[in-house]
């Protein structure tokens, strides 16, 4: 399969008038299409950072993003992105958080339009389009940020850390959610996470990265019948063999 | 109709119960002091001469509507008011903006704004009479100067803590710099221009007030000078009294509005 993202040497310096930061050094990995990637590192090694740099909302010190075989160099209609807190615009009702960027993109055609809707269907939320969503629950208003983000139709999603705001009967139910949603939908996804289980539960193969600069440590291939759903992985075996191997690399 | 469990209704009673205790208090208490203040005058604790009396008042206000100068003057005020309100909150935020979207004149203009909005306008007083005269155009430039920079400070602020997640957001989405001010810098900041617009009601009142004070030939802040002047204390009492009613009524306008704006 061909590589839809490619890292290169990945370095990026923050500047603020007391420091510099060296957030990322010599960062390289590659992500094929059809994979989910979840990258791991301890706290403030630079995982939100190199999410930002795939997005195209934050210039590299050096080094070089491949997207499909084109450089990065702004935000792209190829990648969705989906923040650790949902964002939505509270001021908005489901429907029209949901189409925010096809109106952006002056593209609410009814084709698009079916599309959302048959999205919201599918998972749960269409009798909630005219709700605002301060009326819906955490679980819920994370599958309407997940939607918002699909509606636009990306290659590729970036997530970071979507699931740590939730409680965690909730958080297991939303991952199958976010799973088999990623899955139908056939998307390519790059998740950042602090829960090892979660990383474990829901990817095909784990970038560690060491702490900062970040830089990877290993990657490691999960090797899980693509049929098992994240809570289903958990009960097996190997989950704990991977768990032991992820912890040992991040003390 | 839901049906509740005992323990609910006597919870909802009970709320029902403490919400018309304090309504009831409330207007007793109004009551006890308009009582106490027309019986102190009656029996001459106070000299109804310098405290007036409800009576009086009435009396006062009787007198103001059968010659209609009470509609006059009110109308002056409301209308310096509103003209001070509409302008300062229009300017106020369109400069706000302005700052908001030059980051760097904001920079370089931030102590200015601290300096005038730390001066007390009044001192202005004599120069804008100099500048544009006496009258309307003064009141109406004392009302704008009083609430024009706290609106810009506050507007500022608002636009500045929309949350940055939610811009890179908008920018993931590929929206342009237009598309994020107008659906979500200015959406998001709807709160704060309420709360400004709320602020403003009793600024625009305070300037206009002051411009009165300060030159004026009709209004209620020329009432109220006319008649600390002559030592009418009737008149000074009526005219606070309907400065009282018709701020009250302007802000019940604004709590509408934002009600109004809400629900869709
Ligand atoms: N805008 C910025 N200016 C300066 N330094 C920054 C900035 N953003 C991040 N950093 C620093 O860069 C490093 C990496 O930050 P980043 O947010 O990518 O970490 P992270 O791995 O996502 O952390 P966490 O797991 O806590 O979310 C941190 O040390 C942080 O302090
Ligand atoms: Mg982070």
């Amino acid at each position: 399969m061909e590589n839809l993202l490619t890292i290169n040497n990945l370095q990026l310096i923050y500047h603020s008038p007391k420091s510099e930061t060296q957030a990322l050094k010599d960062l390289t990995f590659s992500v094929q299409e059809g994979e989910f990637v979840s990258i791991v590192g301890p706290s403030g090694c630079g995982k939100t950072t190199i999410l930002s740099l795939i997005a195209g909302i934050l210039r590299p010190t050096s080094g070089e993003i491949l997207l499909a075989n084109e450089k990065i160099e702004k935000p792209t209609s190829l990648v969705g992105y989906m923040f650790q807190r949902d964002n939505l615009f509270e001021w908005l009702n489901i429907w029209k958080n949901v189409t925010l960027g096809l109106r952006l993109k002056k593209s609410l055609t009814n084709e698009n339009k079916e599309y959302a809707r048959s999205l919201l269907k599918k998972y749960g939320l269409e009798e909630f389009s005219s709700s605002m969503p301060s009326e819906l629950s955490g679980g819920m208003r994370q599958r309407v940020a997940l939607i918002r983000t699909l509606c636009l139709r990306p290659k590729l999603l970036l997530l970071d850390e979507p699931f740590s705001a939730l409680d965690y009967q909730t958080r297991l139910l939303v991952q199958d959610d976010v799973s088999s949603i990623i899955k139908s939908e056939k998307k390519t996804a790059v998740l950042v996470t602090h829960d090892i289980y979660e990383a474990i539960a829901m990817s095909t193969r784990i970038v560690v990265l060491s702490s900062r600069p970040g830089t990877v440590k290993k990657i490691i291939d999960l090797d899980f019948d693509p049929a098992l759903t994240p809570f289903n992985r958990r009960k097996l075996k190997k989950f704990n063999k991977y768990f032991d191997e992820i912890w040992g690399l991040l003390q | 109709m839901k049906k509740y469990s005992l323990s609910h209704k006597r919870y909802l009673r009970n709320l029902y119960l403490k919400d018309f205790f304090t309504h009831l208090v409330r207007v007793l208490l109004l009551l006890a002091i308009i009582g106490l203040w027309e019986l102190s005058a009656s029996k001459n604790w106070a000299d109804p001469f310098i405290t007036s009396s409800p009576s009086r008042v009435v009396k006062q206000l009787v007198a103001l509507i059968s010659n209609g100068s009470l509609w006059h003057h009110s109308w002056v005020t409301l209308y310096e008011t509103l003209l001070a309100f509409g302008i300062s909150t229009l300017l106020g935020t369109g400069v706000a903006l302005i700052l908001y979207l030059l980051p760097f004149m904001r920079r370089v203009l931030e102590p200015y704004l601290i300096v005038l909005n730390a001066l007390p306008k009044i001192a202005l007083g004599p120069l804008i009479i100099v500048w544009v005269g006496t009258g309307t155009k003064a009141i109406v430039v004392m009302g704008i100067l009083i609430c024009i920079v706290i609106t810009t400070i506050s507007m500022l602020s608002g636009y500045l803590s929309v949350e940055k997640e939610k811009i890179l957001l908008m920018k993931t989405m590929g929206a342009s710099p237009l598309q994020i001010l107008f659906r979500l810098i200015i959406p998001a900041s709807f709160p704060d221009f309420i709360s400004v617009l709320k602020i403003n009601v009793g600024m625009s009142f305070v300037g206009t007030i002051m411009g009165e004070y300060l030159t004026s030939k009709a209004g209620l802040g020329y009432l109220i000078v006319y008649g600390g002047q002559v030592f009418k204390l009737d008149l000074v009492m009526s005219a606070i009294v309907v400065l009282c009613l018709m701020a009250t009524l302007m802000y019940a306008l604004v709590a509408l509005l934002e009600k109004c704006v809400k629900r869709r």
